[in-house]
Protein backbone atom coordinates (compact mmCIF):
# COMPACT_ATOMS: atom_id res chain seq x y z
CA UNK A 1 0.00 0.00 0.00
CA UNK A 2 1.36 3.45 -1.51
CA UNK A 3 1.36 6.08 1.31
CA UNK A 4 2.05 9.94 0.86
CA UNK A 5 3.70 11.61 3.99
CA UNK A 6 3.61 15.18 4.92
CA UNK A 7 5.92 15.79 7.74
CA UNK A 8 5.80 19.03 9.20
CA UNK A 9 5.30 20.74 5.97
CA UNK A 10 5.13 24.64 6.12
CA UNK A 11 4.09 26.62 2.80
CA UNK A 12 5.30 30.34 2.66
CA UNK A 13 4.24 32.64 0.35
CA UNK A 14 5.66 36.66 0.27
CA UNK A 15 6.18 37.78 3.78
CA UNK A 16 6.22 34.46 6.05
CA UNK A 17 4.17 30.87 6.66
CA UNK A 18 1.10 30.81 5.18
CA UNK A 19 0.47 27.43 6.81
CA UNK A 20 3.03 25.28 9.45
CA UNK A 21 3.59 22.43 10.88
CA UNK A 22 1.56 19.98 9.03
CA UNK A 23 1.94 16.21 9.15
CA UNK A 24 -0.22 13.56 8.29
CA UNK A 25 -0.13 10.37 6.03
CA UNK A 26 -2.36 10.05 3.16
CA UNK A 27 -3.45 6.43 2.34
CA UNK A 28 -4.45 4.73 -1.01
CA UNK A 29 -7.84 3.74 -0.80
CA UNK A 30 -8.74 6.79 1.45
CA UNK A 31 -10.53 10.05 1.44
CA UNK A 32 -9.44 12.80 3.98
CA UNK A 33 -11.03 15.84 4.21
CA UNK A 34 -9.08 18.93 4.61
CA UNK A 35 -11.43 21.80 6.20
CA UNK A 36 -11.24 25.37 7.52
CA UNK A 37 -11.77 28.74 7.19
CA UNK A 38 -10.89 30.79 4.19
CA UNK A 39 -7.26 31.94 4.05
CA UNK A 40 -6.33 29.16 6.44
CA UNK A 41 -3.71 27.84 3.98
CA UNK A 42 -5.53 24.81 2.86
CA UNK A 43 -5.07 25.73 -0.99
CA UNK A 44 -1.24 26.66 -0.22
CA UNK A 45 -0.54 23.27 1.30
CA UNK A 46 -2.23 21.85 -1.66
CA UNK A 47 -0.17 23.66 -4.06
CA UNK A 48 2.89 22.63 -1.71
CA UNK A 49 2.53 19.05 -2.20
CA UNK A 50 1.71 18.62 -5.68
CA UNK A 51 4.80 21.20 -6.51
CA UNK A 52 2.96 24.68 -7.49
CA UNK A 53 4.42 26.11 -4.10
CA UNK A 54 7.78 25.34 -3.27
CA UNK A 55 7.54 24.02 1.00
CA UNK A 56 9.52 26.31 3.23
CA UNK A 57 9.89 23.52 5.90
CA UNK A 58 9.41 20.05 6.53
CA UNK A 59 9.21 16.86 4.03
CA UNK A 60 7.31 14.98 1.67
CA UNK A 61 7.67 11.23 1.10
CA UNK A 62 6.40 9.29 -1.01
CA UNK A 63 7.07 5.61 -0.53
CA UNK A 64 9.18 6.74 2.08
CA UNK A 65 11.34 8.78 -0.74
CA UNK A 66 11.51 12.71 -0.55
CA UNK A 67 9.77 14.07 -3.22
CA UNK A 68 9.34 17.89 -2.10
CA UNK A 69 12.68 19.05 -4.36
CA UNK A 70 10.82 17.28 -7.27
CA UNK A 71 9.31 19.61 -10.18
CA UNK A 72 5.55 19.80 -10.19
CA UNK A 73 5.80 17.73 -13.67
CA UNK A 74 7.88 15.11 -11.89
CA UNK A 75 5.75 14.64 -9.21
CA UNK A 76 2.60 14.38 -11.45
CA UNK A 77 4.33 11.75 -12.94
CA UNK A 78 4.78 9.73 -9.68
CA UNK A 79 0.97 9.66 -10.11
CA UNK A 80 0.04 13.14 -7.63
CA UNK A 81 -2.75 14.92 -9.56
CA UNK A 82 -3.44 18.45 -8.49
CA UNK A 83 -7.31 19.39 -9.47
CA UNK A 84 -7.01 23.28 -8.78
CA UNK A 85 -9.96 25.49 -7.58
CA UNK A 86 -12.39 26.77 -9.93
CA UNK A 87 -12.86 24.84 -13.25
CA UNK A 88 -9.22 23.74 -14.53
CA UNK A 89 -10.25 22.76 -18.13
CA UNK A 90 -8.20 24.04 -21.04
CA UNK A 91 -10.77 26.18 -23.13
CA UNK A 92 -10.28 25.67 -26.54
CA UNK A 93 -9.79 21.60 -26.35
CA UNK A 94 -12.65 19.50 -26.72
CA UNK A 95 -13.18 17.09 -23.88
CA UNK A 96 -11.93 14.24 -26.26
CA UNK A 97 -8.87 16.26 -26.11
CA UNK A 98 -8.97 17.21 -22.47
CA UNK A 99 -9.05 13.85 -21.87
CA UNK A 100 -6.83 12.37 -23.86
CA UNK A 101 -4.11 14.73 -22.48
CA UNK A 102 -3.56 12.19 -19.62
CA UNK A 103 -5.30 8.98 -21.09
CA UNK A 104 -2.79 6.98 -22.36
CA UNK A 105 -5.45 4.66 -24.98
CA UNK A 106 -8.91 5.37 -26.44
CA UNK A 107 -9.40 2.87 -24.06
CA UNK A 108 -9.04 5.01 -20.92
CA UNK A 109 -11.01 7.91 -22.57
CA UNK A 110 -13.70 5.55 -22.59
CA UNK A 111 -13.60 4.00 -19.00
CA UNK A 112 -12.83 8.19 -18.25
CA UNK A 113 -16.68 9.12 -20.19
CA UNK A 114 -17.93 5.92 -19.04
CA UNK A 115 -18.34 7.42 -15.09
CA UNK A 116 -19.74 10.52 -16.68
CA UNK A 117 -22.18 9.32 -19.72
CA UNK A 118 -23.15 13.28 -19.95
CA UNK A 119 -20.01 14.14 -21.40
CA UNK A 120 -20.08 11.79 -24.18
CA UNK A 121 -22.75 13.91 -26.92
CA UNK A 122 -20.45 16.86 -26.25
CA UNK A 123 -17.43 14.82 -26.69
CA UNK A 124 -16.09 16.96 -29.86
CA UNK A 125 -17.54 20.28 -27.93
CA UNK A 126 -14.65 23.01 -27.10
CA UNK A 127 -14.64 22.28 -23.23
CA UNK A 128 -15.38 26.67 -23.05
CA UNK A 129 -19.08 26.14 -24.12
CA UNK A 130 -19.70 23.55 -21.85
CA UNK A 131 -21.67 24.00 -18.88
CA UNK A 132 -19.79 24.27 -15.35
CA UNK A 133 -20.69 20.90 -14.00
CA UNK A 134 -19.98 19.74 -17.19
CA UNK A 135 -16.98 21.70 -17.53
CA UNK A 136 -15.68 19.89 -13.40
CA UNK A 137 -16.83 16.51 -14.42
CA UNK A 138 -14.09 17.06 -17.38
CA UNK A 139 -11.61 18.05 -14.56
CA UNK A 140 -12.70 14.79 -12.72
CA UNK A 141 -12.94 12.81 -15.53
CA UNK A 142 -9.41 13.83 -17.02
CA UNK A 143 -7.88 13.13 -13.54
CA UNK A 144 -9.54 9.74 -13.31
CA UNK A 145 -7.99 9.31 -16.99
CA UNK A 146 -4.59 10.14 -15.22
CA UNK A 147 -4.78 6.66 -12.97
CA UNK A 148 -3.25 8.83 -10.08
CA UNK A 149 -2.39 7.50 -7.08
CA UNK A 150 -2.97 10.33 -4.87
CA UNK A 151 -5.43 12.97 -6.16
CA UNK A 152 -5.64 16.41 -4.52
CA UNK A 153 -8.90 18.07 -5.03
CA UNK A 154 -9.21 21.97 -4.47
CA UNK A 155 -12.99 23.09 -3.64
CA UNK A 156 -14.48 21.07 -6.38
CA UNK A 157 -17.80 22.82 -5.37
CA UNK A 158 -16.24 26.13 -6.16
CA UNK A 159 -19.19 28.25 -8.31
CA UNK A 160 -21.65 24.70 -8.87
CA UNK A 161 -25.20 24.88 -7.86
CA UNK A 162 -25.53 22.38 -4.88
CA UNK A 163 -27.44 19.63 -7.15
CA UNK A 164 -24.17 19.50 -9.32
CA UNK A 165 -22.04 18.53 -6.70
CA UNK A 166 -24.17 16.19 -5.40
CA UNK A 167 -23.64 14.78 -8.40
CA UNK A 168 -19.89 14.88 -8.32
CA UNK A 169 -19.34 13.95 -5.01
CA UNK A 170 -20.15 10.21 -5.35
CA UNK A 171 -17.89 10.23 -8.07
CA UNK A 172 -14.82 10.98 -5.46
CA UNK A 173 -15.97 7.74 -2.88
CA UNK A 174 -15.48 5.63 -6.25
CA UNK A 175 -12.71 6.82 -7.10
CA UNK A 176 -11.31 6.08 -3.64
CA UNK A 177 -12.45 2.63 -3.63
CA UNK A 178 -10.72 2.05 -6.93
CA UNK A 179 -7.15 2.38 -4.55
CA UNK A 180 -6.58 6.34 -5.11
CA UNK A 181 -5.61 8.41 -1.81
CA UNK A 182 -7.57 11.52 -1.77
CA UNK A 183 -7.09 14.76 -0.06
CA UNK A 184 -10.28 16.67 -0.35
CA UNK A 185 -10.45 20.63 0.31
CA UNK A 186 -13.98 21.57 0.59
CA UNK A 187 -16.26 24.59 1.69
CA UNK A 188 -19.10 22.06 2.48
CA UNK A 189 -17.32 20.82 5.26
CA UNK A 190 -20.47 18.22 6.67
CA UNK A 191 -20.05 16.80 2.93
CA UNK A 192 -16.83 16.44 2.74
CA UNK A 193 -17.16 14.69 6.38
CA UNK A 194 -19.43 12.32 5.42
CA UNK A 195 -17.22 11.58 2.64
CA UNK A 196 -13.88 11.08 4.57
CA UNK A 197 -12.42 8.65 6.84
CA UNK A 198 -9.89 11.24 8.43
CA UNK A 199 -10.15 14.47 8.69
CA UNK A 200 -7.58 17.57 9.31
CA UNK A 201 -8.82 21.23 10.44
CA UNK A 202 -6.87 23.94 9.72
CA UNK A 203 -7.10 27.54 11.32
CA UNK A 204 -4.54 30.59 10.91
CA UNK A 205 -2.21 28.25 9.09
CA UNK A 206 -2.12 25.83 11.93
CA UNK A 207 -4.31 22.25 11.93
CA UNK A 208 -6.54 22.65 15.05
CA UNK A 209 -8.07 19.22 14.79
CA UNK A 210 -6.39 15.67 13.27
CA UNK A 211 -8.21 12.59 13.44
CA UNK A 212 -11.30 10.73 12.33
CA UNK A 213 -14.11 12.39 10.51
CA UNK A 214 -16.66 10.76 12.33
CA UNK A 215 -15.22 12.48 15.57
CA UNK A 216 -16.14 15.71 13.87
CA UNK A 217 -19.15 15.07 11.94
CA UNK A 218 -20.59 13.47 15.56
CA UNK A 219 -19.77 16.62 17.80
CA UNK A 220 -20.52 19.44 16.32
CA UNK A 221 -19.01 21.36 18.96
CA UNK A 222 -15.94 20.23 18.63
CA UNK A 223 -15.89 21.30 14.88
CA UNK A 224 -16.63 24.63 15.91
CA UNK A 225 -13.93 24.94 18.11
CA UNK A 226 -11.49 23.38 15.27
CA UNK A 227 -12.64 26.02 12.98
CA UNK A 228 -12.08 29.04 15.66
CA UNK A 229 -8.49 27.20 16.32
CA UNK A 230 -9.23 25.72 19.56
CA UNK A 231 -9.41 22.38 19.52
CA UNK A 232 -6.23 20.06 20.41
CA UNK A 233 -4.24 18.93 17.34
CA UNK B 1 2.53 48.25 -61.94
CA UNK B 2 1.76 44.26 -61.69
CA UNK B 3 5.65 43.51 -61.78
CA UNK B 4 5.92 45.79 -59.13
CA UNK B 5 3.27 44.37 -56.96
CA UNK B 6 4.32 40.96 -58.04
CA UNK B 7 8.12 41.82 -57.09
CA UNK B 8 6.91 42.91 -53.55
CA UNK B 9 5.94 38.98 -53.12
CA UNK B 10 9.18 37.87 -51.72
CA UNK B 11 9.45 40.14 -49.44
CA UNK B 12 5.59 39.49 -48.41
CA UNK B 13 6.41 35.59 -48.24
CA UNK B 14 9.35 36.16 -45.83
CA UNK B 15 6.68 38.66 -43.71
CA UNK B 16 4.36 36.35 -43.76
CA UNK B 17 6.99 33.30 -42.68
CA UNK B 18 8.25 35.23 -40.21
CA UNK B 19 4.33 36.68 -38.93
CA UNK B 20 3.69 32.89 -38.48
CA UNK B 21 6.47 32.41 -36.94
CA UNK B 22 5.78 35.35 -34.32
CA UNK B 23 2.14 34.27 -34.20
CA UNK B 24 2.94 30.49 -33.18
CA UNK B 25 5.09 32.18 -30.54
CA UNK B 26 2.52 34.31 -29.63
CA UNK B 27 -0.08 31.49 -29.56
CA UNK B 28 2.23 28.34 -27.91
CA UNK B 29 4.57 30.16 -25.89
CA UNK B 30 2.63 33.49 -24.54
CA UNK B 31 5.56 36.23 -25.90
CA UNK B 32 5.77 38.61 -28.87
CA UNK B 33 9.46 37.59 -29.47
CA UNK B 34 10.46 40.52 -30.71
CA UNK B 35 14.57 39.26 -31.77
CA UNK B 36 12.60 36.13 -34.17
CA UNK B 37 14.67 38.50 -37.25
CA UNK B 38 17.81 39.41 -34.55
CA UNK B 39 18.11 35.13 -34.80
CA UNK B 40 17.75 34.53 -38.29
CA UNK B 41 20.27 37.67 -39.51
CA UNK B 42 23.10 36.02 -37.24
CA UNK B 43 22.74 32.94 -38.16
CA UNK B 44 22.89 34.24 -41.79
CA UNK B 45 25.49 36.51 -40.89
CA UNK B 46 27.48 33.43 -39.70
CA UNK B 47 26.32 31.56 -42.78
CA UNK B 48 28.37 34.42 -45.10
CA UNK B 49 31.61 34.28 -42.72
CA UNK B 50 31.65 30.38 -42.76
CA UNK B 51 31.42 30.76 -47.30
CA UNK B 52 33.88 33.47 -47.57
CA UNK B 53 36.11 32.81 -45.24
CA UNK B 54 36.23 29.31 -44.45
CA UNK B 55 35.70 28.11 -48.15
CA UNK B 56 32.74 25.95 -46.76
CA UNK B 57 30.07 25.08 -49.70
CA UNK B 58 27.20 27.73 -49.81
CA UNK B 59 24.87 24.91 -48.99
CA UNK B 60 26.56 23.88 -45.90
CA UNK B 61 27.24 27.28 -44.62
CA UNK B 62 23.87 27.58 -44.86
CA UNK B 63 22.68 24.53 -42.89
CA UNK B 64 24.69 25.28 -40.51
CA UNK B 65 24.01 29.33 -39.83
CA UNK B 66 20.70 27.80 -39.68
CA UNK B 67 20.92 25.56 -37.42
CA UNK B 68 23.11 28.34 -34.91
CA UNK B 69 19.84 30.24 -35.54
CA UNK B 70 17.70 27.75 -33.81
CA UNK B 71 20.06 27.21 -30.95
CA UNK B 72 20.05 31.13 -30.24
CA UNK B 73 16.85 30.89 -30.25
CA UNK B 74 16.61 27.93 -28.35
CA UNK B 75 18.54 29.63 -25.73
CA UNK B 76 16.36 32.53 -25.37
CA UNK B 77 13.56 29.98 -24.74
CA UNK B 78 15.64 28.51 -22.62
CA UNK B 79 16.13 32.01 -20.23
CA UNK B 80 12.29 32.35 -20.54
CA UNK B 81 11.01 28.60 -19.73
CA UNK B 82 13.66 28.87 -16.68
CA UNK B 83 13.36 32.23 -15.03
CA UNK B 84 10.11 33.83 -17.02
CA UNK B 85 7.97 31.00 -16.98
CA UNK B 86 5.52 32.30 -14.64
CA UNK B 87 5.80 35.73 -16.02
CA UNK B 88 3.00 37.61 -17.85
CA UNK B 89 3.28 38.15 -21.83
CA UNK B 90 4.14 41.75 -21.48
CA UNK B 91 7.14 40.63 -19.38
CA UNK B 92 9.01 37.48 -21.30
CA UNK B 93 8.04 39.76 -24.50
CA UNK B 94 9.81 43.04 -23.11
CA UNK B 95 12.69 40.60 -22.41
CA UNK B 96 13.33 39.12 -25.78
CA UNK B 97 14.47 43.05 -26.94
CA UNK B 98 17.58 42.21 -25.07
CA UNK B 99 18.88 39.65 -27.19
CA UNK B 100 17.74 41.83 -30.03
CA UNK B 101 19.95 44.48 -29.40
CA UNK B 102 22.92 42.22 -28.24
CA UNK B 103 23.28 40.33 -32.02
CA UNK B 104 22.41 43.59 -33.41
CA UNK B 105 25.87 44.54 -31.25
CA UNK B 106 27.28 41.30 -32.03
CA UNK B 107 26.93 41.56 -35.84
CA UNK B 108 28.64 44.56 -35.88
CA UNK B 109 31.52 43.78 -33.58
CA UNK B 110 31.94 40.60 -35.40
CA UNK B 111 30.90 41.38 -39.13
CA UNK B 112 30.78 45.18 -39.25
CA UNK B 113 27.89 47.38 -40.17
CA UNK B 114 28.14 46.67 -43.63
CA UNK B 115 25.95 44.85 -46.00
CA UNK B 116 26.92 41.14 -46.47
CA UNK B 117 27.80 39.86 -49.22
CA UNK B 118 24.96 37.02 -49.35
CA UNK B 119 25.18 34.53 -52.22
CA UNK B 120 21.84 33.39 -53.52
CA UNK B 121 21.12 29.64 -52.67
CA UNK B 122 18.14 30.00 -54.93
CA UNK B 123 18.05 32.75 -58.06
CA UNK B 124 16.52 32.93 -61.55
CA UNK B 125 12.78 32.99 -62.97
CA UNK B 126 10.28 30.28 -61.85
CA UNK B 127 7.69 31.19 -64.39
CA UNK B 128 6.01 33.97 -66.20
CA UNK B 129 2.40 35.05 -65.33
CA UNK B 130 0.83 37.27 -67.63
CA UNK B 131 3.85 38.82 -68.99
CA UNK B 132 5.31 39.43 -65.71
CA UNK B 133 8.09 36.98 -64.55
CA UNK B 134 7.57 35.30 -61.08
CA UNK B 135 11.42 34.62 -59.40
CA UNK B 136 12.09 31.35 -57.70
CA UNK B 137 13.47 33.02 -54.50
CA UNK B 138 9.02 34.80 -54.21
CA UNK B 139 7.91 30.99 -55.31
CA UNK B 140 9.83 29.62 -52.47
CA UNK B 141 9.24 32.19 -49.64
CA UNK B 142 5.60 32.06 -50.39
CA UNK B 143 4.82 28.58 -50.49
CA UNK B 144 7.32 28.07 -47.18
CA UNK B 145 4.82 30.78 -45.82
CA UNK B 146 1.84 28.56 -46.81
CA UNK B 147 3.42 25.40 -46.02
CA UNK B 148 4.56 26.25 -42.40
CA UNK B 149 0.98 27.45 -41.69
CA UNK B 150 -1.03 24.49 -43.01
CA UNK B 151 1.73 22.24 -41.47
CA UNK B 152 1.44 23.68 -38.26
CA UNK B 153 -2.43 23.98 -38.24
CA UNK B 154 -2.18 20.00 -38.35
CA UNK B 155 0.35 19.51 -35.83
CA UNK B 156 -1.99 21.49 -33.34
CA UNK B 157 -5.16 20.03 -34.28
CA UNK B 158 -4.39 16.42 -35.54
CA UNK B 159 -1.52 14.98 -33.23
CA UNK B 160 -1.17 14.50 -29.24
CA UNK B 161 1.65 17.11 -29.01
CA UNK B 162 -0.35 19.83 -30.38
CA UNK B 163 -2.89 19.44 -27.83
CA UNK B 164 -0.26 18.83 -25.16
CA UNK B 165 1.17 22.40 -27.02
CA UNK B 166 -2.59 23.94 -27.14
CA UNK B 167 -2.96 22.97 -22.92
CA UNK B 168 0.19 24.62 -22.39
CA UNK B 169 -0.34 27.75 -23.86
CA UNK B 170 -4.10 27.80 -22.15
CA UNK B 171 -3.15 26.96 -18.39
CA UNK B 172 0.86 26.28 -18.23
CA UNK B 173 0.42 25.74 -14.70
CA UNK B 174 -2.28 23.07 -15.23
CA UNK B 175 -1.18 21.28 -17.78
CA UNK B 176 2.26 20.89 -15.62
CA UNK B 177 0.02 19.41 -13.25
CA UNK B 178 -0.87 16.23 -15.62
CA UNK B 179 2.30 15.88 -15.98
CA UNK B 180 3.06 17.63 -19.19
CA UNK B 181 6.52 19.10 -19.59
CA UNK B 182 6.48 22.32 -20.41
CA UNK B 183 10.37 23.60 -20.43
CA UNK B 184 11.48 20.84 -23.52
CA UNK B 185 8.14 21.87 -25.47
CA UNK B 186 8.48 25.48 -24.63
CA UNK B 187 12.23 25.25 -25.74
CA UNK B 188 11.46 23.40 -28.84
CA UNK B 189 8.54 26.04 -30.20
CA UNK B 190 11.67 28.24 -29.68
CA UNK B 191 13.84 26.45 -31.78
CA UNK B 192 11.51 25.45 -34.61
CA UNK B 193 10.72 29.02 -34.90
CA UNK B 194 14.25 30.14 -35.16
CA UNK B 195 14.68 27.47 -37.68
CA UNK B 196 11.96 28.40 -39.87
CA UNK B 197 13.00 32.01 -39.71
CA UNK B 198 16.40 31.68 -40.41
CA UNK B 199 15.83 29.68 -43.72
CA UNK B 200 13.31 32.45 -44.97
CA UNK B 201 15.94 35.38 -44.16
CA UNK B 202 19.14 33.25 -45.69
CA UNK B 203 16.70 32.53 -48.99
CA UNK B 204 15.91 36.31 -49.06
CA UNK B 205 18.25 38.22 -47.68
CA UNK B 206 20.82 38.25 -50.99
CA UNK B 207 17.60 40.27 -53.01
CA UNK B 208 16.96 42.59 -49.90
CA UNK B 209 18.64 45.27 -47.77
CA UNK B 210 20.84 42.96 -45.76
CA UNK B 211 22.49 44.85 -43.41
CA UNK B 212 21.97 43.64 -39.76
CA UNK B 213 19.57 46.57 -38.54
CA UNK B 214 17.58 46.03 -42.32
CA UNK B 215 17.27 42.46 -41.72
CA UNK B 216 16.84 42.47 -37.40
CA UNK B 217 14.24 45.09 -38.26
CA UNK B 218 11.87 42.50 -40.45
CA UNK B 219 10.28 42.38 -37.34
CA UNK B 220 8.59 45.22 -37.46
CA UNK B 221 6.40 44.41 -41.08
CA UNK B 222 6.23 40.51 -39.75
CA UNK B 223 4.53 41.84 -36.11
CA UNK B 224 2.38 44.15 -38.68
CA UNK B 225 1.32 40.80 -40.65
CA UNK B 226 0.62 38.94 -37.50
CA UNK B 227 -1.59 41.42 -36.04
CA UNK B 228 -3.86 41.00 -39.02
CA UNK B 229 -4.28 38.08 -37.18
CA UNK B 230 -4.30 39.29 -33.55
CA UNK B 231 -0.97 37.35 -33.53
CA UNK B 232 -3.50 33.57 -32.82
CA UNK B 233 -4.47 32.73 -36.98
CA UNK B 234 -1.99 31.52 -38.90
CA UNK B 235 -4.55 32.30 -42.44
CA UNK B 236 -4.44 35.99 -41.66
CA UNK B 237 -1.10 36.48 -40.59
CA UNK B 238 0.46 34.87 -43.91
CA UNK B 239 -2.30 37.27 -45.65
CA UNK B 240 -1.07 40.22 -43.82
CA UNK B 241 2.45 39.34 -44.64
CA UNK B 242 1.58 38.77 -48.55
CA UNK B 243 -0.74 41.98 -48.87
CA UNK B 244 2.14 44.16 -47.21
CA UNK B 245 4.81 42.96 -49.45
CA UNK B 246 2.58 43.62 -52.61
CA UNK B 247 1.64 46.79 -51.09
CA UNK B 248 4.69 47.89 -50.73
CA UNK B 249 6.18 46.71 -53.96
CA UNK B 250 3.39 48.74 -55.64
CA UNK B 251 4.25 51.96 -53.60
CA UNK B 252 7.81 51.50 -54.46
CA UNK B 253 6.54 51.69 -58.33
CA UNK B 254 4.48 54.84 -57.44
CA UNK B 255 7.37 58.10 -57.41
CA UNK B 256 4.79 60.52 -55.69
CA UNK B 257 3.86 58.48 -52.66
CA UNK B 258 7.21 56.18 -52.74
CA UNK B 259 8.12 57.99 -50.14
CA UNK B 260 5.99 56.06 -47.38
CA UNK B 261 7.11 52.50 -48.17
CA UNK B 262 9.23 52.56 -45.33
CA UNK B 263 6.13 53.72 -43.03
CA UNK B 264 3.95 50.98 -44.86
CA UNK B 265 3.97 48.68 -41.63
CA UNK B 266 3.70 51.37 -39.18
CA UNK B 267 1.03 52.59 -41.26
CA UNK B 268 -0.58 49.22 -41.78
CA UNK B 269 -0.40 48.91 -37.96
CA UNK B 270 -2.09 51.98 -36.82
CA UNK B 271 -5.27 51.57 -39.32
CA UNK B 272 -5.57 47.63 -38.26
CA UNK B 273 -5.56 48.68 -34.66
CA UNK B 274 -7.93 51.91 -35.35
CA UNK B 275 -10.09 49.80 -37.43
CA UNK B 276 -9.84 46.67 -34.43
CA UNK B 277 -10.18 49.07 -31.38
CA UNK B 278 -13.27 51.13 -33.04
CA UNK B 279 -15.97 49.78 -31.04
CA UNK B 280 -14.20 50.07 -27.90
CA UNK B 281 -15.05 52.61 -25.04
CA UNK B 282 -12.12 54.61 -23.78
CA UNK B 283 -12.60 53.38 -20.30
CA UNK B 284 -13.42 50.26 -20.66
CA UNK B 285 -10.31 49.58 -23.42
CA UNK B 286 -8.03 50.54 -20.68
Amino acid sequence: MSALIIDDVAVSRGAGPVIQGVSFTLEQGRVTALVGPNGAGKTSLLDGISGVAPISAGTIRLDGTPIERLSRVARAKQGIVHIEQGRAVFPSLTVRENLSLTARTPAEVDAALARFPELEKRIDAPTALLSGGEQQMVVLARAFAARPRFLLIDEMSLGLAPVVFMRLLPIVSEIAEQGVGVLLVEQFTHLALGLASEALVVASGQVSFQGPAATLREDASLLHRAYLGGAPA
Amino acid sequence: MLQGALAGLAAGGLYAVLAVCLTLMSRLVRVVNFSQAATGMFGGFVAVWLVTETGLPIWLGSVLGVLLAGVLSGVIGWIAATWLSEADTTTRSAMTVGPLLLLISLSFILFGNKPQPFASIISGPAFTLGGVVISQVTLVTVSLAIVVAVAVRILLTRTAIGTRLRALSERPTTAELLGIPSKPLSIAVWVVTGVISAIAIVVVAPTQSNDAISLAMLIVPAAAAALLGGFKRLDLAVVGGLVLGVLSGLVAQIDEVALIRNFLPFLFIVVLLLWTQRKEVWDAAR
